[in-house]
């Protein structure tokens, strides 16, 4: 970054740049100091970087960054693509992958499962609210709208599992109020998981897809009137067209989310031994220390991370399509 | 879609309200309230069960009581975890500031090209999954202690992981803070002449740091409260790291105690989801503020 502007600076001072450039000096003595070979110019202005206040001042977040982020995931990423032939040896390649199926077969049906299912309902709730927020058109509300959603979007903890193990659970309050027994409601299975991720993902949702109903112009939806069009035509042909990478991108950030969601299922599923691929990698975290099954936690985990990049990619680029009509 | 029921076919000059007016009044009048109904729905549904453990803490068997908050004084694993996790907290805001805002500063007046990348490696942990995170962090910390007794990574490895002072929780937590915090304080910074303070500060003799001090930090109050808010509100809750690594911190101490005596953990479970939404409530509204400051 520096380089450019360093570059014109070469051979003034810095006792690094010397002694890095010390390979340079076979180079022609016709040209001096500016014309040193690029290698050396390029290793003493980096020996400059290094040491100019700004580096000082990035070094304490790039260690936090290298130690607590990049060595993890890169120990993970070993550990995950190690196969292990026998008690000394080893090679890399994909087997932990390959038994995946097969072993955590369950736990990934349920994961996609619940986060399908629930972040299809959220999706449709969320994008009606969102809708209905905005055509209210309250300056207030659309702030309490912005602040709320945003709180409760962070919010998959632990205390939410009490709370919905208390309201919904084989005791619930409301459980037994609305006789949810009867139904064959149970909290502690798939549908449990998918009424308690709402509590997040609804407002996720909104948060997500309320600027694009906002950002609807009115102007759009009066041409479309005075031009003899209904209510039923400007969705057809102008909000809907705008509006649906938004929706469709909404939907797959909370379908990644609920994915990515451990805490409160955790929490919720206790040691009941239910298949959930993120319970799966804290079950085997905890329970085994021996090499197969860490080794296949590692993996679970490197694939959890893929699907998240995957669904980041393709809600950013869906968003990006929405945007362009709305700014 | 509603919004212009207007009658299309009028012509344009005439303002007169059509006679069909009333009819056409309430109609709308009705789907005006209508759109309240997803709002309110909700609304219930996220708050409810926040009602329904409150009531379930203070009202055991239909009188108020606050007998299951005496836990909070009777049970020394409780108060370890309550100290470890304000210790923690307090640790994590400190080394998130110190090393975030000299970096997004330095950025600012030296590198803006590094800003981009800068920009990329705190965004980063939002991609990763928290119990993707803690997978990483096991494998690490077992590594250095497969590294046998005596070793430097084995010590290391005990050492971030030690009981008191969790500094492997202290790390992994500003890592995910970053995201939000990174965005905030980088916000905040354009906000204000940053160069031109510092120039000038500069002239009248004062390091650049001094000026950060003194002049840039003030001035972005809105984006140093929501880090600090963030981040406590993320060290209170978080749960799945902690977890993990086995140490004791308030939300794994409700996951034990819920086994045993769960009026108890629902009691907690409250006081910190309120604590929780509470912190994030006030961490946003001090990150909209500025935001309407800097229109």
């Amino acid at each position: 970054m520096t380089q450019q502007s360093t570059a014109a600076l070469t051979g003034q001072v810095s006792t690094a740049g010397t002694s890095a450039a010390g390979g340079a000096a076979a180079a022609p003595p016709s040209t001096r100091a500016p014309g040193r070979a690029p290698g050396g110019r390029r290793l003493a202005s980096l020996g400059r970087a290094l040491l100019s206040p700004a580096a000082t001042a990035l070094a304490p977040l790039g260690l936090i960054l290298a130690a607590f982020f990049i060595l993890p995931l890169v120990s993970m990423a070993i550990l995950a693509f190690t196969v292990e032939t026998s008690r000394t040896e080893s090679h890399l390649g994909f087997g932990n992958f390959a038994g995946l199926s097969s072993s955590h077969g369950r736990a990934l049906m349920n994961s996609v499962l619940v986060s399908g299912v629930g972040s299809l309902i959220a999706a449709i709730v969320g994008a009606l609210t969102a809708l209905c927020i905005a055509q209210i058109r309250s300056k207030r509300l659309d702030s309490i709208t912005a602040v709320f959603s945003s709180v409760l979007a962070n919010d998959g903890g632990a205390p939410l599992a009490f709370s919905f193990i208390v309201t919904l659970g084989n005791t619930g309050i409301v459980f037994t109020a609305l006789g949810l027994d009867r139904l064959g409601f149970s909290l502690y299975t798939w549908q449990g998981l998918v009424a308690m991720y709402q509590a997040f993902l609804i407002p996720t949702m909104i948060m997500v897809t309320l600027p694009t109903f906002a950002g609807l112009r009115r102007e759009w939806s009066e041409a479309n009137t005075s031009l003899g069009g209904t209510g039923w035509t400007f969705w057809r042909r102008v909000g809907f067209p705008v509006a649906w990478p938004s929706l469709l991108g909404g939907w797959v950030l909370l379908f990644g989310s609920a994915y990515a969601t451990h805490a409160s299922a955790a929490v919720l599923m206790g040691a009941g031994g239910f298949q959930l691929i993120p319970l799966n990698i804290a079950a085997q975290l905890s329970s085994g220390t021996g090499r197969g099954g860490e080794a296949s936690a590692m993996a679970l985990g490197v694939s959890m991370i893929v699907i998240a990049i995957a669904t980041l990619v393709l809600f950013s680029r869906l968003q990006r399509r929405s945007a362009k009509w709305l700014s | 879609m509603a919004v212009m029921t207007p009658v299309p076919e009028a012509p344009a000059g005439s303002r007169t309200p059509a006679p069909e007016a009333p009819a056409g009044f309430s109609a709308t009048r009705a789907l005006a309230w209508a759109r309240w109904l997803p709002v309110i729905a909700v609304a219930a549904y996220v708050t409810i069960p926040l009602l329904c453990s409150i009531a379930y803490a203070v009202l055991p068997g239909g009188t108020f009581s606050l007998d299951a908050y005496s836990v909070l004084g009777s049970d020394a694993k409780l108060t370890n975890a309550i100290v470890r996790t304000l210790l923690i907290t307090a640790v994590t805001i400190v080394v998130l500031i110190a090393a975030l805002v000299p970096a997004v500063v330095a950025v600012h007046l030296w590198a803006p090209r590094l800003r981009t990348v800068l920009e990329v490696l705190c965004t980063l942990p939002l991609v990763v999954p928290p119990i993707a995170l803690a997978a990483g962090v096991v494998a690490m910390l077992r590594w250095g202690a497969q590294q046998g007794r005596g070793t430097t990574p084995n010590a290391i490895s005990q050492f971030l992981q030690s009981p008191d002072l969790p500094l492997i929780l202290v790390g992994t937590y500003v890592v995910l803070c970053l995201p939000f915090t990174f965005r905030s304080i980088d916000a905040g910074l354009r906000t204000i002449p940053l160069k031109a303070i510092v120039e000038g500060s500069q002239i009248l003799g004062a390091g650049v740091w001094g000026t950060v001090w003194r002049v840039v930090l003030p001035n972005m109050r809105g984006s140093m409260l929501f880090s600090v808010f963030f981040a406590t509100a993320l060290c209170f809750g978080e749960f799945t790291v902690a977890a993990t690594l086995n140490q004791q911190t308030v939300p794994v101490w409700l996951f034990t105690v819920s086994s045993t005596d769960f009026r108890a953990s629902i009691a907690i479970a409250v006081l910190l989801n309120l604590i929780t939404w509470a912190l994030m409530l006030i961490a946003t509204l001090s990150a909209a503020r500025e935001a309407r400051h800097r229109d």
